[in-house]
């Protein structure tokens, strides 16, 4: 082969990022795969991507993340990219309460195209903003036990928590898969070293696969 | 206009404020927090989001109004952008950004169509690594390749864009994949994702780039990947914007029914 995957890894998780626009999705998202944050970022149009790999346990885990344009109209194009995810990160942003009342519905839509057993962890972005606080850590939390999703707060701009936050949703995949592969010695949502998985057709943009892994 | 801007409300102004530092962020027209280019671009948005309730204001329009606004006052930036989207000219471009981005769905499925036909290798590479246009021509076609692309090869598209049409897009779209052909076709998924948003600076040389668009015939494929594409969403697709829920219904249907055709 005139390639192969240079990095090397035993599990290959998809996880998309979503919740309203401005929340601060893409910075989360530059803050955990390059350690970055961009005062001056642009708005996110269409779909953007990053992986990065965590070590959980004493495996390699790899995550495929697709950070999606906010905008309620964008879902046209963003919501073909839920299937297939076997995590999330559902953001809002701790001073505007709009987009935490928002939550509800972004959780609905993560539900109808995602498999039940998805991890998703309701993530409070911009908590360095003390002062202008507008959703408080006990709603927010008491929603999350209801909602059974995963919570924490974060700031991409102080790099708090954000660390944390992905590395949480990975190792609760990790666990959701291990516990599976155990019930069921098979799983198609996931994806163990070397196997090549064909998901729906070609069209299908979830469909994450490893290249050149059968040919050595 | 002005009596747009001053005297309505606007569903959209928060979302048009929210955007306003997030476009062109570093262009030095744009930069200042509150100056005169940012005030000029909430403007003209707000304008059009009352102009046309239906298309408010969606992220991406914000690209098209900062480029005109470089080189119009607002009025005439405001009612060029009414000019492009109901189609004046051209064909109207609205249905890059009414309910359901029907005309983005369109243009990514000619897209893909006429990199088959014109790259038939990469197309093929591209069906194997799983690769959509979605994932990485959606700003080309929203911002006509205002988001991402070097300023001055912007401008140079615009040019045509402006004299000739949308076709010029299609064009650019496959010269860029044409110049980067012998690489792109090399990488596994995740590096052709990088590539295909990180093109190497010889081939956004606009003088490189442009002769080579113009060499590429497909305003006739263009016409027919239309009625192709109409053809294969009557019925279901048109229905989807008035009627999300239905849609997805019709979806578990159908694939219940290929599940238990297949044998």
């Amino acid at each position: 082969m005139a390639y192969r995957a240079d990095d090397d890894y035993d599990y290959l998780f998809k996880v998309v990022l979503i919740g309203d626009s401005g929340v601060g999705k893409s910075n989360l998202l530059s803050r955990f795969t390059r350690n970055e944050f961009s005062l001056e970022s642009k708005s996110t149009i269409g779909v953007e991507f990053a992986t990065r790999s965590i070590h959980v346990d004493d495996k390699v885990v790899k995550a495929q993340i697709w950070d999606t344009a906010g905008q309620e109209r964008y879902r046209a194009i963003t919501s073909a990219y839920y299937r297939g995810a076997v995590g999330a990160l559902l953001v809002y942003d701790v001073t505007r309460h709009v987009t935490f009342e928002n939550v509800e519905r972004w959780l609905k839509e993560l539900r109808d195209h995602t498999d039940t057993n998805i991890v998703i962890m309701l993530v409070g972005n911009k908590a360095d903003l003390r002062h202008l606080r507008a959703v408080s850590t006990e709603d927010a939390k008491a929603f999350a036990e209801k909602e059974n999703t995963f919570f924490m707060e974060t700031s991409a701009l102080e790099s708090m928590n954000v660390e944390n936050a992905f590395t949480e949703v990975l190792t609760q995949i990790h666990r959701v898969v291990s516990r599976k592969a155990l019930e069921v010695g098979d799983d198609s949502t996931t994806l163990p070293k070397g196997q090549t998985i064909n998901v729906g057709s070609k069209d299908d943009v979830s469909a994450v696969k490893k290249a050149g892994c059968c040919s050595a | 206009m002005r009596q747009l801007v001053i005297y309505e409300t606007s569903a959209s102004e928060l979302d048009i404020i929210r955007d306003i530092s997030r476009t062109f962020p570093s262009h030095v027209f744009f930069q200042q927090r509150h100056g005169p280019g940012q005030r000029s671009l909430y403007n003209v948005l707000k304008a059009y989001s009352v102009y046309d309730r239906d298309v408010g204001y969606v992220q991406g329009m914000g690209f098209l109004a900062g480029l005109l606004l470089l080189y119009m006052s607002e009025e005439d930036a405001f009612w060029l952008l009414v000019a492009l989207l109901k189609g004046a000219v051209h064909a109207p471009m609205e249905g890059l950004y009414l309910v359901g981005l029907p005309l983005v769905q369109q243009y990514l499925f000619q897209f893909e169509q006429l990199v088959k036909e014109h790259l038939p290798k990469l197309g093929q590479h591209f069906s194997q690594e799983m690769i959509n246009p979605s994932m990485y021509a959606s700003q080309w076609f929203i911002t006509i390749f205002s988001y991402s692309f070097p300023f001055p090869l912007a401008l140079r598209i615009w040019d045509v864009f402006l004299y000739e049409g949308f076709q010029i897009v299609f064009q650019v779209g496959l010269a860029l994949l044409k110049l980067c052909h012998d690489e792109l076709v090399k990488l596994p998924f995740e590096k052709l994702i990088h590539a295909l948003r990180n093109f190497p600076e010889d081939a956004m040389d606009p003088d490189t780039l442009l002769p080579l668009a113009f060499s590429i015939k497909v305003s006739k494929r263009l016409e027919e990947l239309k009625q192709e594409y109409e053809e294969k969403n009557k019925g279901s697709l048109t229905q989807s914007v008035s009627n999300n829920k239905q849609l997805k219904h019709l979806h578990s249907l159908k694939s219940k029914q290929l599940l238990s055709k297949s044998p």
